[in-house]
């Protein structure tokens, strides 16, 4: 059998909350508006015809961006397999990163102002290595917080520091 | 040196109490940082498992060598006396120029004497505490078991008055914590082997092994005797080099060390750097100041790397002691760094394009917190230059259980060649018995290695074009910022399979450090057999010359044992890669 992805498919992924979507929807939303706030102003105000056209082509990519991100959000996807962490993410670009829990230094829970008007939050789990990436956004904080635990039991009944 | 300081400490809340243990243990450290690790260890008697300093209550705080502040203030002064004539000698007139070097003498020498007298230092417990500061005081508490490597540096002028400066580095400082300038060369070794004796002790349960054989647990059928077993021999005649308890392993042929460095690129541009300003000179028709100083800055900035090395890395020498690897090297200033066992997150063996007549390669390590002046890609050196019997046998030392000519590397699928037409034939990996390999570079081969216990995570990349090609790279985390061990464009289910047991891998490594003691002891037994590269001490590169070729060739070339790559099943890319001296460690360790 041929294989494809990198992402191995013997595991259970479990994926982010859709409310992801919403909020990057919204995000991009608040952003339109102003982009035509700020057209409406230079057209007006400033009599500058080129402000319309600048403002749409900005909203164009805008738009066309927006599509690739809520597609990518698809592909985040996290698998807590018994020793270690696997996190995986991106539609052109894909990455996978494997933590072993042992490996772990500490775990991040963030929410921002906006993820939290969506009730959602970002785990990021730090290694001693910079590079390690293994940040999980779009999380509802309950799922957050339970992940955020049993990590950190986890990583302390396996730790073993550098 | 031990009295309790105190005129400058009046000043100071810590414990000019001098040596009784209680009162200052419970007030001592106002800072912190200095009181919270273990406030249990100080108070009482606080050593009870350290064999060394038994009765080590609160020893007094320690001052750095008289002489320090001279030194030091020297140091600044030159500084000064630079930036002064810069811009001001031809303004200022001789006598005011006397003048203002005068004052920035008097404020050097005044600044180093006060910071002379804020410094000191000792041990409490299993920390090393350093006081420094006069406005802003800092108390710094060094526990032993972080610590990442200990160097002891002795610059030209302070050989001169034999004192030297001891550098200690753990993960995640900014810069070298704890410099310890100046205290006399005796007192800095005794510090050094007292707080890498301590944490020895610390280490496991396992304080009494003598030779650092401490193998992660796959070292055992790896470790060859020959490599280890050679040098023993040689420890003896170069005694005084090394310390009684170390065994030597290899002293780098000074005339190698001299050659190799002139058949470095950087020496192609001396000739553009010394040709421009002469050039330019003839088209004026005079050869002004300014000719002569950028004839001057381009010749530096052309040959800095080789001279540096070649002054940094002259008369190196690599040994093991009990507490751990021991590089000693320089020839105006003398470094003897030691990197306690375990601490090397990678090493990176390199063959450079014009070193491969003389069948030579470098070896550099990566030690987490450690930040190398002379800096090669944040490396350390390992082995500036040798042969590969050389290097195979230095490899062994760092990593136990690596044995350099056995790596086979496992090439990558034909359909690279997209993106790497002609690296194609030299990409590829191979998943040892104890560490994880990989290859690159055209022109400078380079071999990465990571130990299975030291990986912090792995990742998996794939662009769009390798998404097209079914390729992908594996990533290899090391801790402390070290360069990741890469393999690039490997077939999707193979860079899977390998993400995974890399992972798998890692972690049985580390279970198995701590008990894996015994059976790695093979190694030193061999003492009788003395293979080829017994001539690790006195060798001059001549006799291996003719063999290192083939060697370099050897990971070079795809064995035609491995050619069969993608027909073996994506969950054991291991096994099949090395000749079924693949997954020792899951099962061995635990």
């Amino acid at each position: 059998m041929t294989v494809f992805s990198i992402w191995p498919d013997d595991v259970v992924w479990r994926r982010v909350s859709p409310r992801l979507y919403w909020l990057t929807i919204f995000v991009r939303a608040v952003w339109l508006l102003v982009l035509g706030i700020a057209a409406a102003i230079g057209w007006y105000v400033f009599e500058e015809p080129l402000a319309p056209i600048v403002a749409g082509a900005l909203a164009g990519l805008t738009l066309i961006r927006l599509v690739f991100v809520l597609r990518g959000i698809r592909s985040w996807g996290y698998a807590e397999r018994a020793d270690d962490l696997l996190v995986r993410h991106g539609l052109l670009f894909r990455r996978l990163s494997v933590v072993p829990y042992g490996r772990m230094q500490f775990v991040d829970v963030t929410a921002g102002p906006l993820e939290r008007l969506f009730g959602l939050a970002t785990v990021q789990l730090h290694t001693a290595a910079a590079a390690s990436d293994a940040r999980i956004p779009g999380l509802p904080p309950e799922e957050a917080a339970r992940l955020r635990d049993r990590l950190a039991a986890l990583g302390e009944a396996r730790a073993a520091g550098l | 040196m031990s009295e309790p300081t105190p005129p400058p400490s009046g000043a100071q809340p810590p414990p000019p109490a001098g040596a009784q243990s209680p009162p200052p243990a419970g007030a001592p450290v106002p800072p912190p940082a200095g009181a919270q690790p273990r406030p249990a260890a100080t108070q009482p008697a606080p050593t009870p498992p350290a064999p060394g300093p038994a009765g080590a209550e609160t020893e007094p705080r320690r001052r750095l060598h008289p002489l320090s502040p001279l030194l030091r203030g020297l140091r600044y002064l030159l500084l000064a006396i630079a930036a002064i004539s810069w811009q001001g000698f031809r303004s200022l007139g001789p006598e005011r120029w006397a003048m203002a070097v005068a004052a920035a003498a008097v404020l050097a020498l005044v600044a180093s004497l006060v910071s002379y007298l804020v410094t000191g230092y000792h041990v409490v417990g299993r920390e090393l505490r350093v006081y420094e500061g006069l406005f802003f005081r800092r108390t710094r508490a060094i526990p032993v078991e972080r610590l990442q490597s200990v160097e002891l540096v002795q610059p030209v002028l302070a050989r001169l008055f034999g004192l030297a400066e001891l550098r200690l580095e753990v993960v995640g400082g900014a810069q070298t914590e704890a410099p310890l300038a100046y205290l006399t060369r005796e007192e800095a070794t005794a510090l050094r082997r007292r707080l890498l004796d301590l944490a020895a002790a610390g280490r496991a349960a396992a304080p009494a092994v003598p030779s650092g054989v401490t193998a992660p647990g796959p070292a055992d059928q790896a470790v060859r005797p020959a490599p280890a077993g050679a040098p023993v021999g040689a420890a003896a005649p170069a005694a005084d080099v090394a310390g009684p308890s170390e065994r030597l392993v290899h002293i780098v042929n000074n005339r190698d060390l001299f050659i190799s460095q002139l058949l470095r690129p950087q020496w192609w541009l001396l000739p553009v750097a010394v040709a421009v300003p002469i050039i330019d000179a003839l088209m004026d028709g005079q050869l002004g100041f300014f000719g002569i100083a950028s004839t001057v800055t381009g010749v530096i900035g052309a040959i800095s790397a080789p001279v540096r090395v070649l002054l940094g890395d002259w008369r190196f020498t690599l040994a093991q002691a009990a507490d751990g690897l021991r590089i000693r090297r320089g020839l105006l200033e003398t470094r003897s760094s030691t990197v306690p066992e375990g601490r090397i997150q990678s090493v990176l063996v390199e063959w450079p394009l014009l070193w491969r007549a003389y069948g030579w390669v470098r070896a550099n390590m990566h030690v987490a917190g450690v930040r190398v002046e002379q800096q090669q890609q944040g490396r350390s050196s390992l082995l500036p230059v040798g042969t590969v019997d050389v290097a195979q046998e230095v490899v062994a030392t760092a990593l136990p259980g690596v044995v350099l000519r056995d790596i086979v590397i496992r090439p990558v699928p034909d359909r690279a060649k997209w993106f790497a037409p002609l690296r194609r034939r030299v990409l590829g990996y191979q998943l040892g018995p104890a560490a994880f390999a990989s290859r690159d570079g055209l022109l400078t081969r380079r071999l990465m290695l990571v130990p299975y216990g030291r990986i912090q995570s792995v990742r998996i990349r794939q662009g769009p074009l390798q998404r097209r090609l079914r390729l992908a790279t594996v990533y290899v985390d090391v801790a402390g910022g070290g360069q990741p061990g890469v393999a690039h464009h490997l077939d999707v289910a193979e860079a899977r399979a390998l993400a995974l047991a890399l992972a798998e891998y890692s972690r049985a490594a580390r279970r198995s450090t701590a008990p894996a003691t015994s059976p790695s002891a093979g190694p030193v037994d061999g003492a009788p057999e003395s293979g080829p590269p017994a001539s690790g001490a006195a060798e001059s590169g001549t006799a291996a010359t003719g063999a290192s070729e083939p060697a370099t060739r050897e990971p070079a070339t795809p064995e035609p044992g491995v050619s069969a790559p993608h027909a073996s099943g994506p969950g054991a890319p291991g096994p099949d890669a090395d000749g079924g001296s693949g997954r020792p460690e899951a099962p061995a360790g635990s």
